[in-house]
């Protein structure tokens, strides 16, 4: 039985489950369904040192950069629709593989050209991010972005961050605006 | 002043808000139809009565009253403490009218807003430029951890109505056929609602409308007045008819010829010749459940230069209010137009429903909804000029 976080939880992934290495992450939305622009929403991933930030741009793991440069971590392709039941986008963590310099893995999701498309969270249901043991196919944890979300166009879903030895999950649920762009700026990532 | 953009959402700081839906029509013709949903937790409709539009003013649980309707204007009053628990979202929502290609978008209205009165009024003003939805659902007060907010949506469909209804769990029939059979009765709850909406009632906000040649020719209007006088059940007609109405009209021929059609002395006209109108019958036995049925032959329509439409109670008191009673006009390939004869005047047995006029060809349907004392009073309010005297049906 996975456990269910609220917005600012966090568990011990080496507690909960000892055996974990490699993780899935699993994202799923659901925009409202009507006519017009469609909802395009990314995942990205950005790899961060203690300092918060990306080391170079190869820390900045999305549709067009799918992979880290290490391999540890690896995005499975973009779902321009987020139709469907389950996860809509994936990634996954081979957690012993991160580099001991990267302190925090934050997974965030946004809204593809959003201003030009006038579209934001306020408009999209059913977010949630879950975390599934790869070797064990077993849902380790998860996350529901219940909130009332508004104008934000950027969302961090959740955090995998170390603690000593050990890696832990937040679950975040903070919005921005500005898109991914902004998320870049953010972490540290010199995006054009 | 709060002014949301799409996706936003705010607060309400009342059980009781005024939703406005301010809509400046720009090149949009005709009736700009606007409605509200009570939804639950699915986002659906539970039936029928949680759907608010023309035809159905309030919602079933009284939450929702089409308060008042203009050209440019909407105005919904809400009563939130009045919804049960398993009411999670009340959406509004507008359609632009036509159909098919030509069918103009909201990107053609000059404007489109979402206003909420109070000391602190809410504005949605919606974006509409480059918009290619006919249907839009506008904005949503929903619950959200025990009180009320609205959300400023601005989506929608660019199939109209049925999408957007249909989205709220609303079955829509493709196509009402004109003339429509009273369903059978059943005693089962429907398992979802299914609405007629294409379907133009005038009103006292909406009094006119033209209606334009198909392929040339009008064709066969019909034209039906219909009555209950037990209590109105949706859906279908039913009740004892203890009351009788007479469906008539007064009418004018280009050729300057002047006259009535009605049971009443046997003045059935002829669909064939002049007048080219004719009663189908009269149904004095309650046998009949569609009522009476006017038909009008619209390939002869430029013979005919006016219709004077009306109802009559020839026995029984004048108990408009218990009738229930409208008329629908039927002409190939229009959405039908209805009529009800509503405040009606217990002291006077006739009703002038609605005029009819020859408007360069074309056809315009005017909303009267008069009462007088009879024939003679009517025909003088509307300058027709004939003479009458009593007269009995047997």
């Amino acid at each position: 039985m996975a456990i269910s976080l609220q917005k600012g939880g966090n568990i011990s992934l080496t507690k909960t489950d000892p055996n974990l290495q490699k993780v899935l992450l699993g994202l799923g939305w659901d925009p409202r369904a009507t006519d017009g622009a469609e909802f395009d929403l990314d995942a990205s991933v950005f790899l961060l040192t203690e300092a918060g930030k990306v080391r170079s741009e190869k820390d900045f793991i999305f549709y067009n950069q799918k992979k880290s440069s290490d391999g540890s971590v690896e995005h499975a392709g973009d779902n321009r629709s987020g139709a469907g039941e389950g996860d809509d986008e994936t990634v996954k963590v081979n957690l012993p593989g991160v580099p001991a310099d990267v302190a925090k893995i934050v997974i965030t999701v946004t809204i593809h050209e959003a201003a030009a498309r006038k579209q934001s969270f306020g408009q999209v249901g059913g977010a949630f991010i879950r975390l599934v043991n790869q070797d064990t196919n077993a849902e380790v944890v998860r996350y529901d972005l219940s909130e009332d979300y508004s104008t934000e166009t950027a969302m961090v879903f959740g955090e995998l961050y170390r603690n000593g030895a050990e890696w832990k999950f937040r679950a975040v649920g903070q919005g921005y605006a500005g898109g991914l762009a902004a998320m870049c700026q953010q972490f540290g990532v010199a995006a054009g | 002043m709060p002014i949301l953009q799409k996706g936003a959402n705010a607060p309400l700081a009342t059980q009781t808000p005024v939703v406005r839906i301010q809509i400046g029509r720009g090149a949009i013709i005709g009736d700009i139809d606007v409605s509200a949903y009570v939804l639950g937790e699915n986002g659906k409709v539970s039936g029928d009565p949680d759907m608010v539009f023309y035809g159905q003013r309030q919602s079933g649980d009284g939450s929702v009253l089409l308060d008042s309707a203009s050209d440019t204007e909407t105005v919904f009053a809400l009563n939130l403490a009045a919804t049960p628990a398993r009411v999670q979202r009340i959406a509004f929502a507008a359609t632009v009218p036509g159909a098919g290609a030509d069918r103009p978008t909201f990107a053609k209205a000059a404007s489109v807003a979402l206003r909420i009165d109070g000391a602190d009024p809410i504005v949605f003003p919606v974006p509409i430029e480059g918009a290619i939805e006919t249907s839009m659902i506008l904005g949503e007060i929903y619950r959200r951890a025990g009180a009320w907010k609205i959300r400023a949506v601005g989506q929608g469909f660019a199939g109209g109505l049925k999408p957007l209804a249909e989205s709220f769990g609303i079955v829509i029939a493709d196509d009402p056929a004109p003339p429509p059979a009273a369903p059978a009765p059943t005693s089962a709850p429907a398992p979802a609602p299914a609405v007629s909406l294409s379907k133009i009632t005038l009103s006292k906000a909406q009094p006119k409308i033209d209606l334009t040649k198909k392929d040339g020719a009008f064709g066969e209007i019909k034209i039906n007045l219909n009555w209950s006088a037990a209590p109105v059940k949706r859906g279908f007609f039913g009740g004892s008819r203890s009351i009788d109405l007479d469906l008539g009209c007064l009418y004018e021929l280009r050729d300057g010829t002047k006259s009535g059609v009605q049971a009443l002395g046997d003045m059935l006209g002829s669909f064939g010749s002049a007048p080219y109108i004719e009663l189908s019958g009269d149904d004095r036995s309650g046998a009949v459940t569609e009522g009476e049925w006017l038909r009008v032959n619209g390939a002869r329509w430029n013979d005919i230069k006016r219709l004077l439409l009306f109802a009559f109670i020839y026995e029984g008191a004048p108990n408009w209010a218990a009738t229930d009673a409208r008329i629908t006009l039927h002409a190939p390939k229009s959405p039908p137009v209805e009529i009800r004869l509503e405040e009606g005047d217990s002291r006077k047995n006739m009703c002038a429903v609605a005029l009819i006029e020859n408007i360069g060809g074309e056809m315009r349907v005017s909303r009267e909804v008069r009462y007088f004392s009879g024939h003679a009073e009517m025909d003088s309010a509307f300058n027709w000029g004939l003479r009458w005297v009593a007269g009995s049906k047997d």
